[in-house]
Order: structure tokens, then sequence, then C-alpha cells
């Protein structure tokens, strides 16, 4: 069953800059997403689109629908969508640094669909990510580049999403702390959440999701299975264009075959 | 030394009443970076209204302070709601602008209602007061220092432990984060104006009750807490209440000592002893005692 | 419709005919002004001139450095207050005090500079409230210099004064004069002065901000990090904005003082520097024109208010009494005026100037192009 469907989705900001055009996709209840491109394809943007969050840039959907669960959310207010089961974790992890670990995890409970279970479900998320767990009364800001990471991801689960939505979660992490964060997002959709997730890099994507959408120049290119998709001689020609790349999924690949 | 007490005294509760006017304007600088000169209308507004409420409408004094503070919190609120929501994301300074367009609405709207002559406060205390070892204790200056504190105390325990204190936090950490994780920021910036509100009418009264009555000019007082939030840096609400306290133990030991030890300074001198003070300290550090250095990304 | 013309045998088209037209229009109504007001609107408009002289100064600092300043009133006074000990007590010429108190005041800039270097954004604008109360402190205490709270003369202009000169080529601004006939007075020689002044300003800060140091000043507005990295000096650039700003602050103080041609300490309050910042914002932050047009606004609304407030029915005059007295309707009018228009335009007058501008050559051009061309819908694969 469909949880999230964007269908023709076309998103400008400023009402001049078009930012991408006629997206369509969907995440199916339990499925898990990803949506690569280089930068400045668009990703983030409909990301926005469907989190609420365009507005705050001065963005508009112009056309086009999103359903969720059914229901159209275009424009709805970002804590009402939280409170309705979408929870994202934006780029570049942007973790409240002067507030502890704990802290952090409340304000993302804040919204939250049944509060009157936040105790258990913080149990749960620490659980995921066990590193967090020792460091609760800290600072968020003294955490490492990996656990601010895990403590986006924990943060955002706090809401006790039907839908997850990351946004680069392995920008800037090192290959084994990405592994990591993947067999904690791969247990995360085993659970039963569906996962969206925006990447630059392959290695993570091909890991913890099933199917993948190519997004170039803001228009969809091509969709298919992850590891199809990946696996395409044009897209690896256009998109993949670096050995560096292929190395990193091939890497990955045999990390999950093991 | 009785005389040091004395001002030691009236300094500390002077200076209770600059961090409740501090208080107001870091909530509203933290959730928004944005500095509130209608605070100091607000703070004249509350005042006002405690007075109309207790005398015009002959309310109990507790009740026309909780009304009052119904008064100021709804304008706060309303002019968030209503007009600053309009101009998120506009250069701070067009926003301060707006606040200024505020503070002149509301001094000549006071000013409309209740002339320019003084009028009593109608506060329970009149000039009582208690005596132990020859210093002379007002009570009116007794309540501030219990009540500010009380404030305070209830302000930090909201701020620390309740899911909107924790809001506010998050939202002065990092907006879009807390948009992203599902707090509500409009109703937090409509809180935060509320919160200003509030602290703003009871800074007001107490303000009020040290000559025991008001008259326009105390809308100008919340200046004098510029000094103090500065001191204390613009972003730690209890670094305001250090500020406050500060500038008003400064403010009150120069008016006592400076006319007989150092009259060169001039007549009036503690009118800016306290920004003297804030000038020497920036100089030192420039966030002020509490505040911290933006880390700028480049 | 033939869009060009031939003038002095050069091809102008349409366009650029009226916008020249409209600037020598414009140029030839400026000079004529004084002979079409009476006094009380002409003596508001040298206000204006007045305020937005030392706006423009506050607009280099502020606009162009983003080094927000709410200490302006206090270089105002340093102008107004080196006026009168040149001009008044040393008998100076006009022609030297009035640039003498942009000098001093610019020196004033320079040793404040230094203290606002450490400092960025709204701490740097409270430490500089603390200048305008230091300042108003010492202006109320050294009676010397300001006639303390009393408060003193300022001369008033003369140009072509002293042994040097007979009385008949002399012009004393306080009496007016009169050239080839036509009655020339007080008001209007003002205006005229601060008008040339004004232009000189205009066309300073106009050229400035081409240049070098102008692009050094943007450059710190943007980033200061980053621009001190690109190997921009940091204190010479920041010093330079507080000297140019101090400078005109100082001329306008002069003029301001001159033509009240007496100060109390009293008036270089927090709410004048406050009124220079709302000039600046309300007029168009950053532009050449935004502190005439933001003077127009601040200084002008006020007084119109007052002006027409008698026909107002409801009001009443004094206010000690309570009830709507017209400062308070005008004040409460004007403080809502300035919240409805930042609102509706953050980008000041200029912004709706140029919101104006675009829909006339829109107009001009007539309905040939739709206001938006739609996006093709596309299906997706």
């Amino acid at each position: 069953m469909t949880l999230l469907e964007v269908s023709g989705l076309t998103v400008t900001y400023g009402g001049a800059v078009l930012a991408c055009e006629g997206v369509s996709l969907s995440v199916d209840e339990g499925g898990s997403v990803c949506l690569l491109g280089a930068n400045g394809a668009g990703k983030t943007s409909v990301l926005r689109a469907i989190t609420g969050l365009l507005r705050y840039h001065n963005g508009a959907v112009v056309h086009g629908s999103i359903t969720f669960d059914g229901r159209s959310i275009i424009g709805a207010d970002t804590s009402k969508l939280v409170a309705s089961g979408i929870a994202q974790a934006l780029e570049g992890r942007r973790i409240f640094r002067d507030l502890t670990v704990s802290d952090n995890l409340r304000a993302g409970a804040f919204s939250a669909r049944d509060r009157s279970r936040e105790k258990r479900v913080r149990d749960e998320v620490l659980q995921l990510f066990p590193p967090l767990a020792a460091r609760l009364g800290q600072a968020a800001g003294y955490l490492s580049g990996g656990e601010q990471q895990m403590l986006a991801i924990a943060r955002a689960m706090m809401a006790q999403p039907r839908l997850l939505i990351l946004d680069e979660p392995s920008l800037g992490l090192a290959p084994l702390v990405v592994e990591q964060i993947g067999a904690s997002l791969r247990e995360i959709v085993a659970g039963g959440c569906s996962l969206m997730m925006v990447e630059q890099s392959t290695a993570l994507a091909l890991a913890t999701t099933s199917y993948a959408y190519l997004l170039e120049n803001g228009c969809v290119t091509h969709h298919d299975r992850t590891a199809h998709l990946l696996a395409d001689e044009r897209v690896r020609a256009s998109y993949l264009g670096t050995s560096a790349g292929q190395a990193e999924v091939a890497a990955v690949t045999g990390e999950k075959a093991r | 030394m009785t005389t040091f007490y004395q001002l030691l005294f009236s300094g500390f509760a002077l200076g209770c009443v600059y961090a409740l006017v501090a208080l107001g304007f870091t909530v509203i600088y933290r959730s928004s970076q944005v500095i509130n000169f209608a605070q100091g209308s607000l703070l004249a507004l509350g005042a006002y209204m405690v007075s109309w409420f207790a005398i015009d409408k002959s309310l109990p004094f507790g009740l026309a302070v909780l009304a009052a503070i119904g008064v100021c919190v709804l304008v706060g609120v309303v002019f968030q709601r209503l007009v600053l929501r309009w101009v998120a994301g506009q250069p701070v300074f067009v926003i301060v602008m707006i606040t200024i367009g505020l503070s002149i609405v509301i001094d000549a709207s006071v000013s409309a209602k209740f002339g320019a002559n003084p009028r009593l406060l109608g506060d329970p205390w009149s000039s009582s007061a208690v005596h132990p070892g020859g210093v002379t204790l007002i009570w009116a200056k007794i309540w501030t220092i219990v009540t500010v504190f009380g404030v305070l105390l209830g302000f930090f325990l909201f701020d620390r432990y309740s899911r909107y204190g924790l809001a506010m936090r998050a939202t002065a950490a990092d907006e879009e984060a807390a948009m992203a994780v599902g707090v509500p920021t409009r109703r937090v910036f409509a809180l935060a104006w509320g919160v200003a509100g509030a602290v703003a009418t009871v800074g007001g009264f107490f303000l009020a009750t040290f000559p025991n009555q008001l008259d326009p000019s105390i809308s100008a007082v919340a200046l004098l807490a510029f000094p103090a939030i500065i001191l204390g840096g613009l972003d730690s609400p209890a670094g305001a209440v250090v500020g406050g306290v500060t500038i008003g133990l400064v403010e009150e030991l120069t008016k006592g000592y400076q006319p007989a030890h150092a009259s060169w300074l001039g007549t009036n001198f503690y009118v800016i002893a306290p920004y003297v003070v804030m000038i020497l300290v920036l100089m030192v550090k420039p966030y002020g005692l509490f505040g911290r250095a933006p880390v700028e990304r480049i | 419709m033939s869009s060009e013309v031939r003038v002095l045998g050069r091809t102008v088209s349409a366009a650029g005919l009226i916008a020249a037209g409209s600037v020598v229009a414009a140029a030839a109504l400026t000079v004529a002004l004084p002979f079409m007001l009476n006094a009380f609107w002409l003596s508001t408009l040298v206000f204006i001139l007045i305020y937005a002289i030392a706006a423009l100064g506050l607009n280099v600092l502020t606009g162009y450095t983003g080094q927000v300043s709410l200490g302006h009133a206090f270089f105002l006074a340093v102008g107004a207050y080196t006026a009168k000990v040149l001009g008044g007590d040393h008998q100076l010429m006009a022609l030297i005090w009035i640039p003498a108190a942009g000098v001093v005041a610019g020196l004033c800039g320079l040793i404040v500079g230094p203290v606002a270097l450490r400092l960025r954004g709204l701490y740097l604008a409270i430490v500089t409230i603390g200048i305008v109360f230091i300042g108003q402190h010492i202006f109320l205490n050294v009676d010397s210099l300001s006639g303390g709270p009393q408060g003193t003369a300022i001369p008033s202009v003369q140009i072509g004064a002293g042994a040097q000169c007979q009385p008949s080529c002399s012009v004393d601004f306080s009496q007016g004069t009169s050239l080839g006939g036509a009655t020339i007075d007080h008001n209007a020689l003002y205006y005229y002065l601060s008008l040339f002044i004004l232009v000189l300003g205009m066309l300073f800060v106009r050229n400035l901000v081409r240049t070098r140091t102008g692009r050094a000043l943007q450059a710190v507005r943007e980033r200061e990090v980053a621009a001190s990295l690109m190997g921009i000096n940091l204190v010479r650039t920041k010093l330079a904005a507080f000297v140019i700003s101090s400078f005109l602050a100082g001329v306008g103080g002069a003029l301001f003082g001159s033509y009240l041609s007496f100060v109390r300490p009293q008036s270089w309050d927090l709410i004048l520097s406050i009124s220079f910042v709302a000039m600046i914002i309300v007029g168009g932050i950053g532009t050449v024109w935004g502190p005439l047009l933001g003077a127009i606004f601040v200084a002008g609304t006020p007084t119109v208010l007052n002006h027409y407030a008698d026909s107002v029915p409801f009001l009443q005059h004094g206010s000690s009494s309570g009830g709507l007295s017209i400062n308070e309707f005008s004040s409460i009018f004007y403080g809502a005026l300035i919240i409805l228009f930042l609102v509706l335009e953050p980008r000041g007058v200029v912004g709706l100037a140029g919101r104006a501008i675009a829909l006339a050559q829109r107009l001009a051009r007539g309905p040939a192009i739709p206001p938006s061309t739609p996006l093709p819908s596309q299906q997706s694969a």
C-alpha cells in the first residue's frame, strides 16, 4: 500500500527559480526509497515540499500533488505533519548544539504521535543508537560527527514516525560510521517504518533502500530498484562517473553480502 | 556603614526590577535575534493597567496585577501574530524598526488615555517600612525582591523543564531544525512575546512603587536595562539577572557616593554610570559576561 | 508610433527624452520651490534636507557597512557645538565652521570607532546608545560649551561677513537677502544651502560606493570575516565608515543648530538617533536616495499630521488632561504608519519606487506580455 505519493511536483523559489519540475515518486508502507542526484539537482526541494519547510525558504509548490496516507499534505504545517507521522533529519545534522542529548531527544518528541509513550520510545531509540545512551547529559555540540548524525536520526525517531525522511545522512562521515548508521536504518525499516532518503553518495543508499529515483536538473530521469539503477550503465556513466564512486558501491555491496 | 547597607538594599531591589526588564528583552532576542524596543512601552502599559484596574475599576490589587498581565500578554501576542509573522526573514533592523513603531503607538495611546500627570499606582504598601539595625527597608522593595525572585524562579523552571520551555530553547538554537522536528515555532514566538509582556507588567508596577507614582517617563527606564542585557549577554536569561542586579547596585551606589566623593563627574552621574560600566566591560568581553561569540561559517 | 526623435543632431529615444525632460523639470522645480511655498512648508522642507544630510552619513555606516549606530545624535551635537565655539565664540566665517563641524565630529568618530571595532550587530547598537547618554551628560554639565540645561545660541550662517567685505555683498542667513528684486528670506537661504550640501553629499556617496573603499565597506557588511580574509583592512574600513558618517552628522548638526538658532543638550537624545535609523530604513537602506526619501517620511509625516490635525473634529489641543490630543493622534498614526509601511514594503520607499517604476514601464509597454507564463504540466514516466 502506498504511504507517500508525489506526483507532477513542481517547486519554485521566490516565484522565479525553478527547483524541480514534474517530479513523481512514491513510498510504500514499510518501503525504503532513495533520491539520488548531484548538488543542485533539486533533491532537498522535493523533501521540503513533502515536509512543509518550503515556505520557510520562500519556496512554493506551483504544480502537482503530494498525498500522505491518502490525504493531501501540500501547505500543511510541519508540526502537524510530524504529528501525523512524517519525521525528518535535515541536511548537516542540525542538532541543537547547546542542548543536552536528552533535551534534543525530548524536543524530537514535541509533536509525537503518542506522547504518553515518550519514555518507552526513548529506550527503543537509544537501543538503535547505543553510543547516545552514555551521553544523555552532555551538550550535543560535544558529540562526534557520527554521533551527531545518530542523534539527528534518533531525534526524528522520537516522533514515532511512519515515514522517516533523511537528507544526506552520510555527509562528511567516515565509512565505518556510515556502515553503523546503515545498520540502524535497516533495523528501523525492519521495524515497520518507511524510509525516504536523499543522498549524493550511493553507498548508504544502496545499503538501506530498495528503490531509487535519479534526479537530474530537477527532473526524475531514471527510477528502478536501487541495485538495478546503480548497475545501469547509463546511470553509471552520467551520475557515478568517478571510479571512486564505483569502488564505494562495490565495497558496500560486498559488505551487505557478508 | 548604615548608608552602605541602605544603598545595597535599594540597589538590589532596583536591580531585581532591571533583571525582569532585561529578561523580557532576552526572551525575545533569544527567539528571534531582535531587540524589542517596545519593551519599555509594554512596561509602562503594564504599570498603567495595574493602576487603572486597581483604582478606576476598584479591583483588589492582586487581581489588578493579573488583569494587567493579561492585557500586556495579549498586546504582545497579538502584535507578534498580526504584525511580526509577516516580516519573518526580513533583516533584523527592519523588525527592530517595527518594534519602535509599536513603542510609539503604545506610548502615545497610554498618554492619550491617562494624560501626562503623575497618578497613583494603587499598591497596598504605600511607604510603610521595617527598620532592622537602623536600615530602612521599605515594604514595597521587600516585596519587589521576593516577587522578582519568585517570577525568575518560575521562568527558569519553565525554561528548563517544561515542554514549551524546551521548545523555546530549541527554536533559539536552530529555528529550522526546531520546525523540522515538529516544534510549532510560530506558537513559540508568540509565547516569547507573551512572556515578555508578562515580565514587563511585573517589572513596570514594581518600578512605579519606588517613587510610588506613575508617569509616562517610566517607559524610558527600559533604556537603563540595556546595559544589563549587554553585561549579561543578549541571549542569556541567567546573564540578564546578573546584569540587572549589577546595574541596579552600580546605579544606587553611584547615586549615594559619587556626589560627595567624585563630584567632578557632574550632577546626576548615576544615570549614566551603568553605561560607563557597560562600555568598560565590553572592552574586555565583547559579548558580555555570559554571552557567546557567534560561530561564523565563511 | 516612432519611438526615436532627433534632438540637436542626435538620435534620442522617446523614453530617454522623457527621462531627461523629467530631470530638468525636477531640477527647475527644486530651485523654484522656495518661491512657491509658504513659510510653514518651506521650513519643514529645510528640516527634511538637514535631516537627510545627517541620515546620508548614517547610511554610509549602517546601510553600506552594516554597522548599526544609535549614537548619531551625539555627532550632530558635536557639529552644533563646534559651530557655536568657532562661529559664535571665535566669530569665524561659516565657510570655515560648517566644514570644521564635520571635521571635529569626524575626529570624534575616530575616537569612538575603536570601541565599535570590537563589537558587532546589536551589541554595537546598544553601546552607541551609551554614547548618546554619556554625551548628553557631558553637554548638560559643561556649561561653557553647551550653556548647560538652559541651552545656548548657535550662530546663523553668514557669508562674506567680516572686514574684507562691504555689507552690500554679505549675506546674513538670519536676515534674508534680495537678489535682483526677488526677496530670498531666512528659510529660503537655509533651503538652498542645505540643498547644495545634500547634493554634494549624495554625489560623494554615489561615487564612494563605486570605489575600492566603497566596495570594501559593502564587503564588510556582507561577511566581515570573509572580507578580512580577502585582504580588506577591517580596522581601516570601519574607521573610514565611522569618520564619513560622523562628518556628515557634524555638518548636519551645525546646520540644524544654526537654523534653529538655539539648542539645548536635551535635544540630542536617543529619539533623535532613532529617527535617523528610521529614516534610512524607511527610505531604503544602502541606497543613495534612501536617506532623503526617508527624511521626507520621518521628518515630514508628524509635522504634516500636526498641521492638518486641526481639521480632525474629535481632537483637542494640549495633552495633560488626557483624551486624544493632536500630538498623540499624530504619534499613533505615525507609529502605525511605520509598522504598516515596513510590513508591506520592507525595502522602504526606494523599494516602493522601484515597484512603481516597474509598473509604469509595464504599462508603457502595453499589455503585450502576459503577467506569467504557466508552466507546462508534465506527466511522470
